[in-house]
């Protein structure tokens, strides 16, 4: 195997964790289902882009370091999202689908016709700033962060959304709130996502951010399981090296990646790791349940032959 | 003047195009509640088997046309049975749905591709090309043909629902599936039906939109515009859907006319989720509350 | 649960290693990428076949000669589905894993452009069929030390069109059609735009539509209501063969004229009586004797007809060859070396590659009209 090419496949799977951990809260932990935050990474990639490339090229940039594109990149993505959430979270179900799909579809056309950003024909000369190391230090903090939050107050009321509203709202959790904030968390987890994109493939086109880059991103949530951060992690890692393993299949790699998400959910329907961690807190509740189960079925089993017994 | 009324018309032509789409969608939403993505790739299986009954059976066209709405229909039931029936067995949430239906639609575009391949391919002429012409105006003939033969379906289907007893089965398990399994219905068949129905009008759409335009095998992603105008005319709801197609080809040719067409889709996108905010639930959607 | 994950990754591990063969010493591995999935998938295989049936005309022949010693070509192709961020997987794998001494394609700018870095990383030269944008080679007026193309620009072939249509078809007017979330569409567009009008023409209509798209008549009756002379459509032939019938239906009798994006043979049989008698730019002339036999054996062996991608890759593979003769060794970084300046005499013209640009210098254009049902040859124009 050749450490380039790994190399390569490893950058892409922790830029796509970047965006899937916070796809991860908005709709595993908050039950928001988004197919627009492909329109988030461009954000996000654009502004990067338009703070790190140099002043001489053109389109031009302002030629400042990769961490202010990083941040600016990730802001810029936060602040739309508030105001996109501003109009869209008291839709339901599909129609806050819809609304993210036009969302999304919107920014790619509005980049298309933008020329100060080389429209469709693309922004070439983004600086090659992605390094691995640099993308496994954005992970460690995104789930470090990630993590902390969801084991918080705030953490258990997002879940609170996602199982009943109603009940949720009842109960005094302000619904509208917390929807607003894992819709902007997320945000700008994909807009630092895009970033590091666009410093990664040094060239940025509208069309690289499609409704299909926003279906993958979700696709993987689901694939490594609802409300589960290592699930993610592993998700994120599965799916990105599984076209290039399924590369020497040419043409049916797609038939086989469709018939894999198919598979996938009707035999293992929770994901990989639905609503489990693995640290070790969650292997101990994972292993204190098994015991338990364990040990029901023993006394069950008893029970029954006390009973045979018995009769 | 005249180029009003022609936008209109086209307007309507591409309309009729997504109502014969979003059909599909809201019915099936209508009964399981999510939206079901692999109708796009069965749309374009039904062109491609329009396509074939024509060229390579050289049968006659109406022959053809049962072909492709047959053979659709069996496939979106065999697509239930393989990627949603599991899911309904473990009462799976809905977003599991879509997902199936989102690998659905890759598998059937991809296989498509693998097997038949990627070139577009164009139905021999059956129907007389030339448009209608009246002054300045013209209308294609195929879309008049179009426009009554969708007009038409809906009407049936909708008799179909209201009037016979499957209908009312139908109308029953929408309202509460399962209310309605408990009063003795057999919602597994009802189901069945359902999708045999929106299988039905896939294949319709996928030969007309073949005819009107070409056969190739990313046809589903024109479905995502009849998504959109399903969910505008609310989902669940025929009518809405018809309504919500008719209005979205209408805006999308009126902003192009005469606003801009390279921010067309921006411009439809902006409109649509207005009305949204103001009908959360489409034109003629029932609140989702309601469930709860 | 966690047998799963086990599988999978042992799964991962014996398909990683499976792919890492060993190579043979008499064989010179050359890669070549495209769409083989998604919408551009005709051009693609079109070219990946060009590409295996030249290389397995050499290696009956008994392969070429490098450095005195026979070699045997093989290539290894691979599906980017036309899609940047794959298309930098792929230049990875066939540079790293596959250790490919020279990648053929892509097809598409939008993925010529960001495999850039990775070849410079590998020092692995890249030669692009059809990518025209004047970026794939050239940025910030500095030459890309690896990347190379076989065709025209798009800056040319804009000044082409507009140049034909101003001067030989006496045009004042034009109305244009194009594909805004198009790359290629979007480049034709602004280099016809501003030719026509320096050359003193005006722009009456200027619409667009998105990718995807099978319906033009909106904008066709708009384009209809501001009466041009000409209609300038930069996009692929099936859009084209759609929108022509959709304007012969709304009464547009006007000339159309397009670019390297129409010939096929489905803009005939798509577009019949309603392309009749239009113009476009071209890389050659299909008519023309250096072509033919190529033509030919593509037919008798695939039994279809070849597109134009084909013609373009079946030089590039011409000039590789020349260039891995000339380098005397199969090395990335001397078949980059020898690539400049080489000249070879290709069935779409004589490609010599300038060492400032990596384009081909003097690649006439050949404008085509349809007459018939067939391409029919007008001229070779360079415009003014």
């Amino acid at each position: 195997m050749d450490w380039f090419y790994i190399q390569g496949i490893l950058m892409l799977a922790g830029i796509n964790l970047i965006a899937v951990l916070g796809l991860s809260l908005l709709t595993g932990f908050t039950g928001l289902f988004s197919f627009g935050h492909a329109g988030f990474m461009a954000i996000g990639a654009y502004i990067g882009a338009l703070m790190t490339v140099s002043p001489t090229t053109t389109p031009a940039g302002l030629g400042l370091p990769f961490f202010v594109g990083v941040i600016a990149g990730g802001l810029g993505a936060g602040i739309v999202s508030y105001f996109i959430g501003r109009i869209t979270l008291n839709l339901k179900g599909d129609y806050f689908c819809i609304a993210t799909l036009g969302f999304g579809e919107a920014i790619r056309l509005i980049l298309n016709n933008v020329q100060i950003f080389g429209g469709s024909r693309g922004w070439p000369g983004v600086p090659y700033k992605s390094t691995l190391p640099a993308i496994i230090l954005v992970d460690v903090v995104a789930v470090l962060f990630l993590a902390n939050l969801v084991r918080s107050r705030h953490g258990r009321n997002m879940v609170a959304v996602r199982e009943e509203e109603l009940a949720a709202q009842i109960t005094g959790i302000n619904v509208f709130k917390y929807k607003m904030i894992a819709l902007v968390i997320s945000a700008v987890y994909a807009g630092v996502a895009g970033v590091f994109f666009a410093h990664y493939m040094t060239f940025l086109q509208p069309k690289m951010f499609s409704l299909t880059k926003s279906t993958e991103l979700t696709i993987i949530v689901i694939f490594g399981g609802l409300g589960s951060i290592s699930g993610s992690v592993l998700g994120a890692l599965i799916l990105t090296a599984l076209p290039e393993v399924l590369r020497a299949f040419e043409i049916w790699r797609l038939v086989f990646y469709g018939a894999a998400v198919i598979l996938i959910m009707i035999s293992r329907p929770k994901g990989l790791m639905g609503g489990m961690e693995l640290s070790p807190g969650g292997i101990r509740k994972a292993r204190a349940e098994r015991k338990a189960r364990l040990e029901a079925q023993r006394e069950m089993k008893q029970a029954q032959e006390g009973e045979i017994r018995n009769a | 003047m005249a180029q009003f009324l022609q936008q209109l018309i086209n307007g309507l032509s591409i309309g009729s195009v997504y109502a014969l789409m979003a059909v599909g969608y809201s019915l099936v939403y209508s009964i399981m509640n999510f939206s079901n993505f692999a109708h796009g790739g069965v749309i374009m299986l039904g062109a491609y088997f329009g396509f074939f009954a024509l060229t390579i059976l050289k049968f006659p066209f109406v022959p053809s046309f049962l072909v492709a709405t047959l053979g659709t229909t069996a496939l979106a039931i065999l697509v239930e049975r393989i990627a949603y029936k599991p899911l309904r067995e473990r009462k799976a949430p809905f977003l599991y749905f879509i997902i199936s239906a989102m690998g659905a639609s890759i598998l059937l575009e991809n296989i498509v591709i693998a097997t038949i391949g990627p070139t577009f391919r164009t139905y021999p002429q059956i129907f007389d090309r030339s448009p209608i012409t009246w002054g300045p105006l013209a209308i294609g003939r195929l879309d008049l043909l179009m426009f009554f033969i969708s007009a038409f379906c809906l009407i049936a289907l909708i008799l179909f629902i209201e009037k016979t007893r499957i209908g009312k089965a139908i109308q029953a398990a929408a309202y509460n599936i399962k209310a309605c399994a408990l009063m003795g219905v057999n919602t597994d068949r009802i189901i069945l039906i359902v999708f045999g129905l929106g299988g039905f009008l896939a294949g319709v759409a996928g030969v007309f939109f073949g005819m009107k335009y070409t056969v190739y095998p990313q046809i589903g992603n024109i479905t995502t515009k009849s998504f959109i105008a399903a969910v505008f005319g609310g989902l669940g709801s025929l009518p809405g859907a018809v309504l919500g197609s008719v209005i979205l080809g209408t805006l999308e040719t009126l902003v192009a006319g005469y606003l801009s067409s390279q921010y067309r889709d921006l411009i439809a996108f902006v409109i649509l989720i207005g009305v949204l905010i103001f009908r959360p639930s489409g034109i003629m959607g029932r609140s989702m509350e309601d469930k709860a | 649960m966690k047998r799963a994950i086990v599988s999978l990754i042992l799964v991962l591990a014996l398909a990683l290693v499976g792919c890492a063969g060993g190579a043979k010493n008499d064989t010179i591995k050359v890669g070549w990428f495209g769409a083989l999935t998604g919408d551009q998938a005709v051009w693609g295989e079109n070219e990946f076949n060009t590409v295996k049936m030249l290389f397995e005309e050499y290696n009956t022949a008994g392969g070429i000669e490098v450095g005195g010693k026979k070699y045997k070509l093989e290539v290894i192709g691979y599906d980017n589905k036309g899609d940047a961020q794959e298309a930098v997987n792929v230049v990875k794998r066939l540079t790293g894993q596959d250790k490919v001494v020279a990648i053929l394609g892509p097809n598409a700018s939008g993925n010529a452009i960001p495999i850039a870095p990775v070849l410079e990383q590998a020092k692995v030269p890249g030669i692009a069929t059809v990518a025209t944008n004047p970026k794939v080679t050239v940025l910030d007026g500095k030459v890309k030390p690896y990347n190379f193309r076989v065709c025209f620009i798009d800056p040319y072939q804009g000044a082409v069109a507009a140049g034909y249509a101003f001067d030989k078809l006496g045009a004042k007017k034009a109305a244009i059609l194009y594909d805004v979330s198009d790359d290629y569409s979007q480049g034709l567009r602004e280099f016809f735009k501003t030719n026509f009008i320096a050359k003193g023409g005006e722009i009456v209509a200027d619409e667009s539509f998105n990718g995807g798209d099978v319906d033009f008549r909106p904008q066709l009756s708009k384009i209809k209501a501001a009466n041009p002379d000409i209609i300038f459509m930069p996009y692929f032939f099936k859009e084209v063969a759609l929108s022509a019938n959709q304007a012969r239906e709304l009464g547009l009798t006007q000339v159309m004229m397009g670019g390297d994006g129409w010939p096929s043979d489905q803009l005939i049989s798509m577009g019949g009586a309603a392309v009749e008698g239009s113009y476009f730019v071209n890389h050659l002339d299909y008519a023309d004797p250096a072509v033919q036999d190529y033509k030919a054996r593509y037919k008798a062996k695939f039994g279809k007809e070849t597109e134009l991608n084909g013609y373009l890759v079946h030089d590039a593979v011409l000039v590789l060859v020349a260039a891995l003769q000339k380098a005397g060794k199969a090395n990335g970084e001397a078949i980059a070396k020898a690539l400049e300046g080489i000249e070879v005499q290709g069935i779409t013209g004589t490609i010599k590659i300038s060492p400032e640009t990596h384009n081909p210098e003097g690649k006439d254009a050949a404008i085509i009209k349809i007459v018939g049902g067939q391409y029919v040859f007008q001229e070779k124009y360079a415009a003014q």
